[in-house]
């Protein structure tokens, strides 16, 4: 398990170490993540090791926001004049988010994928997708 | 006795155990999206701070031990799209096209209704980053000027709705495609819409995953970019 977890908090400290010396206003956490790609381009291979470690860091990656959810005990203020505002469009924004997304996904599906040999056969999926659809 | 209440040991296992006892729930009543851990540890949380005249910097000193796995849990977001590597090459040029229109969409719309309202900028900079995952919008929120705080919340806000309404909006749209549904559930909707993506198709979930990694590329590229012009 070291090794792996070395390995994410390398890439994540050069990741904050490009973040101020650059300035780059990219998260050092978000930059690290585009260096353990870059890695693991280079080595061509992701250990056992990793996979677990990332794995078992993203099934409990709930848990992570609590303390920072519990900050907004001191938002009281700010909440009670701007809730309503940061809740509507929160809201508008996540169906418009969905819709526009698989609306142009749909479209380039179409228009650019020629062969597409990740299609799901229409008759296959039919039964599962209705019960799904629920 | 007092000094207890000050403990990084008392408020982890309280944090830990409240978290826990939401969790049990939420998994035995199928992980209905109304019943989030993190939508009702948080109140509850909150009250017990509350009870106890706990300020938060003390329980967020005392928390830092969870806090801090965000880190290496958004950098590790590059397995899963490492794994995926040759369908995602394969697919590219609709991924780039949804994943700007998406991105770009998520920040307009939640930026701008609130500019409307006539918010103030840390305002703004909190909800801008709102379709990406946790840890990275606090971090955007709080490179912009805004409540790192305020942004988890909205952040969970739309991950639950997200989760909650995907299905019959889709469906509305007859969109049946598991990866035109999932991916497009992951942009907007980050790790909780994953979650409710890998319960209905592991396709959808695959491309969720994918959508919530890249998302969180692009937005925080995106506005990094928009803090430099204006």
């Amino acid at each position: 398990m070291l090794p792996a977890i070395f390995l994410l908090l390398a890439c994540q400290l050069a990741g904050e170490a490009i973040h101020r010396l650059t300035g780059l206003a990219l998260p050092g956490s978000v930059i690290g993540m585009v260096l353990l790609l870059g890695w693991l381009a280079l080595v061509r291979r992701e250990t056992p090791r990793l996979v677990a470690v990332t794995g078992w860091l993203t099934a409990h990656l709930a848990v992570m926001f609590v303390p920072a959810a519990v900050g907004l005990i001191d938002e009281g203020p700010v909440l009670s004049r701007y809730g309503a505002a940061l809740l509507s469009a929160t809201l508008v924004s996540t169906v418009m988010t969905i819709v526009v997304t698989a609306l142009v996904f749909r479209w380039a599906l179409v228009r650019f994928v020629a062969v597409d040999p990740d299609a799901p056969s229409p008759t296959a999926k039919q039964g599962s997708s209705e019960e799904a659809a629920r | 006795m007092t000094g207890l209440l000050t403990d990084t040991l008392f408020w982890l296992t309280v944090t830990l155990g409240v978290f826990e006892a939401f969790d049990t729930l939420s998994r035995r009543c199928g992980r209905h999206p109304l019943l989030h851990p993190v939508l009702w540890s948080t109140p509850v949380l909150i009250g017990l701070l509350a009870a106890t005249g706990t300020p938060y910097a003390t329980y967020s000193a005392a928390t830092f031990p969870i806090s801090f796995l965000l880190g290496p849990a958004v950098v590790g977001l590059a397995v899963p799209v490492w794994q995926q590597r040759e369908r995602i090459a394969r697919m590219a040029v609709p991924i780039a096209l949804a994943l700007g229109a998406g991105a770009v969409t998520s920040i307009v719309c939640g930026a701008g209704i609130v500019w409307l309202f006539g918010a103030p900028v840390e305002i703004i900079a909190s909800i801008a980053p709102r379709a990406t995952t946790t840890p990275v919008a606090m971090a955007i929120a709080g490179q912009l000027g805004g409540v790192p705080a305020l942004a988890a919340s909205v952040v969970l806000i739309s991950g639950v709705l997200g989760a909650m309404i995907a299905t019959p909006l889709l469906n509305l749209l007859a969109l049946r495609d598991y990866r035109t549904r999932g991916f497009a559930l992951g942009v907007s909707s980050h790790g909780i819409g994953a979650a409710r993506a890998f319960q209905v198709d592991a396709t959808a979930g695959a491309f969720a995953s994918l959508g919530m990694a890249l998302n969180a590329i692009a937005t925080a590229s995106l506005l990094s970019i928009l803090a430099i012009l204006l």
